[in-house]
């Protein structure tokens, strides 16, 4: 039994229902309050995500100010249950557009009951697609896709039953203009040492797909990774061209690539569903170029005073520059005073995380700022422990920049009816942990 | 639907009661009921919505049944929705009135809406009323027929509702057949699947009962079956395909083409965005190559990528859930994963149940090539503002050292640890120094010198302590002001907490006493003093037992408390293999979260009563081992010094668990103390380490474990039993196997006995107190079970026991089987004679 669970519940902070469904009779229904007891009121909230209490093993999730509960009581299947509940949320959040959080859900209440009720019956999950439930179930209102108006779109289910495979997309669509816009977004991951060494780093990438196409296109996309272009020139007897290729860790796709294709000829080839949605994911660990170049040096003068300095380097193309980069610098928690002195953006010390938050908003590649400022500590006679330096922390975006050095190469659109579309390609990268220790 | 009303309370003293705003809404509700003017759905929307946001917030509505159903004859489908969902609600709790709304569900499965259809069939199936279910059978046997899909599916869910709410009528009514039919001929694929789901739990629970239900089970995973499902697999939504890859798991193809086919099949399954696909298919992939090693191997390479990326993508929960797998291949196949040991390095913002996690896979993977980083890396943690994660890198870094030859590095490390002035750092550092000797006694040189370093008044933590006073009674004769060091601590005697530290200074201030007696001499007279006078039974037995051995002949002393020691080769581990690979056959569950095999944590184990089962291991032997026979215990606490930390930690867990009838769990922590009493007696005694029981027994007792002396047992001069009889479980499992029943009979339990036995433990310390112990015991009233064992005096001829009591019927049967034949009767008389004064004394 891959779920079957037996309710789900979501709470708010305090621990108030905002909604609830049992599913099942077996388990007994004071287990919100079992749930509150031994996980909400004790210190073991954020202790573990899977928790046995009794008999029952409840999983839960904090989604902004939203607790979600999913109760079982056999061996359940943990990862397929998580996973369920990241997908009801994005179905929801597709629903009421953006936010998920509690006045969502209570000025929601009753499209929740109603998508609750379709995605799961009696624990196992259905159908999560949005596509087909925005066909029934809409925000004004249900809507009968069998009854109203026959002539208007075709039955989806029918859909599903003609078409097999295309679930995700119906027939029909219309656009005036066919567009498609790919947003390759890439999260790198370092952890680097007091020394300066690469001690980890890795890069998550996703492609985000928004598509407006007319009709069931057929999509074709290349990259310049290495495997893809290999096959390429080994298909066309040509010599491979010259140029960077990307090694892929592994590849992840959404449901729509046809996955035995990908194996055999090593092309991402779909059927789009409509709208947006995550093409697919692939993660990187040879050949990282990494955007930012952190070199700090912290010294503790006596007991009540310290010096940091940290500069900043950008090591990508002059033309290109980052966004909202963030660098917080943590100092002790008895600080007193500080004073800067950086040669761009702004810096201030930031007393409830302990940390000096440099600001630079618009930060040109192949520059160095640095930052320079003056601690002073308040002198404690209790506290003789030294400080255990945590490590300094990086946020950024760098637009037309990948740290994978992924591009692609190419997005064939091919339609029966044989209309023209327009391709918007952005590359953005982000940080995911950046992290050098100091 | 949903459940019983007593479900919805709330205990929130915030929410509003709710009394006048419910009688509010009757009133209004029944003025709209009969209204047929315009808009009165949409002020029927406005009060439904409020009717059940009251009973979300958990406030009592059920009084507006009535009513609620009155209002339901509409054609607004958002309505209908609502009041399904509360009729949902509270069928079960109003029966009678539940039975208002079949008319309207039954007319509605009629409708000509598909969708309407498929709610009202829904709804009628979550009634979950008993009385009722004759109402479904019509409806469900036309929605399973149903020309639309979206109603097969629900009808397929519908059958197994009812058959939750009656077994018998879903059989009869042949519904099981039907699904059957739809699962391999549908052509909706969420039909099928759902069929799946269904039938698969209805076959296991009928399986028991019926034998057609459990070849019907079978016949889910035979050949034809899963090759049509894995045929259409693609065609199924991501939550069905993990369906059908948790069924192709208990698929056994018949040979390896087979299994190569279903591999090419499902690999590109491994691609999937959906980590739950992904998970069911490695699991796929990992049961079907277990008997073909090199494949395999290959097979832990293949999906070494996808689980990397599934860790590194999505929540911390849903990484939590992959890692807890990663963990489980990383322990089974380190070396498959040494070189990625990168990727098990702890962010700084992780939640610490990922970090500790990647802690021990860290410690795992651990090998010559990539220690140094491995434990540069951890020492980082060790200054980690968590200071649970920080203690457990420190105890990582040991292990490391534990498991590898070249540990220079690694010692130094540790030993910089020691000086880093942290009073946990310190602490777990010197539990690990104390390990790492018991290993590598060679490094005791460097060693000491910085442990000679540390004030004992630093070191507060008992564990800590204790491990610096086994290595001041150890090393005295290196460590120059040790016996000084020691004496100061046993002025301090009264000031120490902890019993289990006060053992280990006696011992020390022995083992000191026989290299440098003359500085030791007062020391060891306070110690014995101050021990003899203490209120702790075992520190009291301890110091007596070396008092007398010591005025009985110092050079046997010297023998019994300081042998000379070998070093510890391997330390027990602390899971049996047998568990493990129970916990591997469940991968892909919450098996592989809490580390344990479903039987220990699933509902029915939990709640139902122990049931009797002939093997020994069914029973609570912890329980026994903790009550009854105290040299378990007083040994655990001068083992637990001895133990490396997590281990400790697990004997303690099973400990507390030994109540609970966590009952296999027991059994697997006994087999650590029988290896671990072992191993200490292969350190502390070579000599005498012999593993007949006799043999442990006397070293037991040599190492200082006296037992609380028991009065001698007013028994039949013809047998007398050795009060200090010791037998370890696996050998009192493999007796009670070989020997055949003695003598089987019924005795009768005494009122007073009856009265006494309100739980096993009373009996177990009345039998001991006549030289019968207990090895096993279990049960709540009113049935008891109890394993005993005798040895005779001065003879190593057993006695075993297996004893049930009813006291509803105050009746015990008794069979012995017994090593010598002969005296069986006697020992029967002996046994019939104690067990008669139970409750009486």
């Amino acid at each position: 039994m891959p779920v079957a669970a037996s309710a789900i519940y979501f709470l708010n902070l305090r621990g108030d229902v905002l909604i609830n469904r049992l599913y099942r009779d077996d388990v007994g229904g004071n287990m919100v309050d079992a749930f509150r007891m031994h996980i909400m009121q004790t210190k073991e909230l954020g202790t573990c995500p899977v928790r046995q209490i009794g008999g029952c093993s409840f999983f839960y999730m904090r989604i902004s100010n939203v607790y979600i509960v999913i109760v079982v009581s056999s061996n359940a299947n943990v990862a397929c249950a998580f996973k369920f509940v990241v997908e009801a949320v994005a179905l929801f959040k597709s629903y009421f557009g953006g936010a998920f959080d509690e006045d969502a859900i209570r000025n929601n209440f009753v499209l929740i009951y109603e998508l609750l009720d379709e995605i799961m019956d009696f624990g196992y999950p259905q159908n999560l697609s949005p596509e087909i439930l925005k066909l029934y179930i809409t925000q004004e209102g249900v809507r009968s896709p069998f009854s109203s108006k026959p002539s208007d779109k075709p039955v989806p289910n029918a859909t599903l039953q003609v078409t097999g495979a295309v679930g995700w997309r119906r027939e029909g669509l219309v656009y005036k203009k066919n567009e498609v816009f790919l947003d390759i977004v890439e999260s790198v991951n370092l952890l680097m040492s007091s020394k300066g060494s690469v001690l980890r780093c890795d890069v998550t990438g996703k492609i985000l797909m928004k598509c407006f196409l007319s009709g069931m296109p057929d999509l074709k996309l290349g990259l310049n990774d290495k495997i893809g272009l290999e096959k390429e020139s080994q298909l066309k007897s040509r010599p491979p061209k010259s140029g960077k290729t990307i090694e892929l860790d592994d590849v992840t796709f959404h449901q729509c690539v046809n996955l035995t294709r990908f194996n055999s000829e090593k092309t991402v080839s779909f059927v789009p569903p409509d709208g947006e949605f995550e093409l697919m994911k692939y993660r990187i660990t040879e050949g990282v170029n990494l955007p930012f170049r952190v070199l700090p040096t912290i010294k503790e003068l006596g007991r009540t005073r310290m010096e940091v300095n940290v500069k900043v380097k950008s090591v990508f193309g002059a033309k290109m520059f980052a966004l909202g980069v963030v660098i917080k610098i943590p100092v002790p928690k008895q600080t007193a005073k500080t004073s800067f002195q950086v040669t761009s953006g702004r810096a201030k010390y930031q007393a409830a995380i302990d940390c000096l938050v440099w600001k630079i908003r618009k930060f040109p590649g192949q520059t160095e700022p640095t930052l320079s400022a003056e601690v002073e500590l308040i002198s404690t006679m209790a506290e003789k422990k030294s400080w255990t330096r945590p490590p300094i922390q990086m946020e950024f975006q760098v637009p037309m920049f990948t740290a994978s050095g992924l591009r692609v190469r190419f997005l064939k659109v091919w339609e029966k009816s044989g209309y023209n579309t327009v391709e918007w390609v952005r590359y953005i990268t982000k940080a995911g942990s950046y992290e050098i220790r100091c | 639907m949903a459940p019983p009303a007593q479900s919805q309370r709330s205990p929130s003293p915030s929410q509003p009661s709710g009394k006048s705003e419910v009688s509010d809404l009757k009133l209004q509700l029944r003025q709209l009921a009969g209204s047929r003017a315009p808009g009165v759905d949409d002020s029927k929307r406005e009060l439904f919505k409020k009717v059940i946001s009251y009973m979300t917030i958990g406030i009592d509505v059920s009084s507006l049944f009535g009513e609620m159903v009155m209002c339901s004859a509409t054609s607004d489908i958002v309505l209908k929705k609502m009041c399904y969902l509360y009729v949902g609600n509270y069928a079960k709790v109003n029966p009678d009135l539940a039975l208002l709304t079949i008319n309207f569900l039954q007319r509605d499965c009629r409708d000509e809406d598909p969708m309407i259809r498929g709610l009202a069939l829904r709804s009628l199936c979550s009634l979950r009323v008993a009385n009722l279910v004759e109402y479904l059978v019509g409806p469900l046997g036309s929605g399973l027929k149903d020309s639309n899909s979206y109603v097969r599916m629900v009808a397929v869910m519908g059958v197994l509702k009812l058959y939750h709410i009656s077994a018998s009528t879903c059989i009869d009514a042949d519904f099981p057949s039907i699904l059957k039919h739809l699962m391999l001929h549908d052509s909706d694929t969420q039909v099928v699947a759902n069929c799946l789901s269904a039938l698969q739990e209805i076959w296991s629970a009928e399986a028991s009962t019926s034998e057609e239900a459990s070849r019907e089970r079978e016949a889910l995973i035979s050949k034809p079956v899963i090759y049509y499902l894995l045929n259409r697999i693609k065609e199924f939504s991501e939550w069905a395909q993990c369906l059908v890859l948790e069924l192709v798991t208990k698929y056994v193809p018949s040979d390896s083409s087979e299994i190569f086919d279903i591999m090419n099949l499902l690999e590109d399954r491994l691609q999937h965005a959906n980590g739950a696909v992904v998970l069911a298919t490695i699991r796929v992939f990992l049961q079907l190559t277990l008997s073909m090693t090199d494949v395999h191997q290959q097979v832990y390479e293949r999906i070494k990528a996808p689980l990397l990326t599934l860790v590194s993508s999505g929540s911390p929960e849903q990484s939590y859930a992959v890692l807890s797998h990663l963990h489980l291949l990383v322990m089974r196949a380190p070396y498959v994963f040494s070189s990625d040991y990168k990727h098990f390095y702890c962010q700084y913002n992780e939640p610490s149940y990922v970090k500790r996690l990647k802690l021990e896979m860290l410690t795992a993977v651990a090998n010559e090539s990539n220690t140094y980083e491995i434990v540069t890396e951890l020492c980082e943690y060790a200054a980690n503002v968590d200071i649970p994660i920080a203690r457990e890198s420190i105890r990582a870094v040991g292990k490391i050292a534990l498991q590898q030859y070249d540990v220079n590095a690694i010692v130094d490390r540790l030993l910089q640890f020691l000086e880093m002035e942290k009073d946990y750092v310190t602490a777990e550092a010197l539990v690990l120094v104390k390990d790492l000797l018991r290993k590598y006694p060679q490094w005791s040189h460097d060693c000491i010198a910085v442990v000679g370093n540390i004030s004992s008044k630093n070191v507060q933590e008992p564990k800590a302590k204790a491990a610096l006073i086994w290595m001041l009674g150890e090393y005295s004769q290196d460590m120059q002001d040790a016996p000084y060091v020691l004496e100061s601590l046993v002025e301090n005697w009264d000031e120490e907490h902890s019993a289990e530290v006060r053992l280990h200074l006696l011992t020390a201030v022995m083992k000191c006493f026989f290299k440098r007696p003359p500085e030791t001499q007062s020391a060891l007279g306070a110690a014995l003093a101050a021990g003899i006078a203490d209120f702790h039974q075992d520190v009291h037995d301890r110091a007596l037992f070396y008092y007398r051995i010591l005025r009985y002949n110092v050079s046997v002393a010297e023998r019994v408390v300081n042998p000379p020691k070998q070093a510890v080769s391997v330390f027990a581990d602390t899971q049996s293999s047998e568990i493990k690979d129970r916990i591997f056959d469940e991968f892909n569950s919450l098996s592989v979260l809490y580390q344990k095999p479903s039987y220990m944590f699933t509902d029915k184990e939990h709640r139902v009563p122990l049931e009797f089962a002939d093997e020994l291991g069914n029973l609570s032997i912890g329980e026994a081992a903790n009550n009854v026979v105290p040299t378990q215990m007083v040994e655990e606490n001068d083992k637990d010094l001895l133990l490396t930390t997590s281990e400790k930690e697990e004997t303690k867990g099973s400990r507390n668990n030994g109540s609970a009838y966590t009952v296999p769990y027991d059994g697997s922590s006994t087999s650590v103390f029988a290896s671990q009493a072992q191993i200490e007696s292969a350190v502390s005694n070579p000599t005498l380490a012999g593993h007949s029981p006799q043999a442990s027994f006397a070293i037991d007792d040599l190492l200082g474990l006296g037992i609380p002396a028991t009065p001698a047992v007013p028994s039949p001069p013809q047998l007398k039993l050795n009060t200090k009889a010791a037998l370890d479980p696996s050998t009192f499992q493999q007796k009670w196997r070989q020997l055949p029943v003695a003598l089987s009979q019924e005795i009768s339990v005494n009122p007073q006995g009856v009265a006494a036995l309100t739980a096993p433990q009373a009996l177990l310390r009345h039998m001991q107190s006549h030289s019968i112990h207990c090895i096993a015991s279990g049960g709540q009233s009113p049935n008891f079970k109890f394993f005993f064992f005798a040895q005779k005096f001065e003879e190593s001829s057993n006695y075993l026991v297996e004893c049930v009591i009813n006291t509803s019927s105050a009746k015990a049967q008794v069979k012995i089987k017994a090593d010598d034949q002969n005296t069986s009767q006697d020992f029967s008389t002996l046994f019939e004679s104690a067990f008669s004064k139970f409750g009486t004394s």
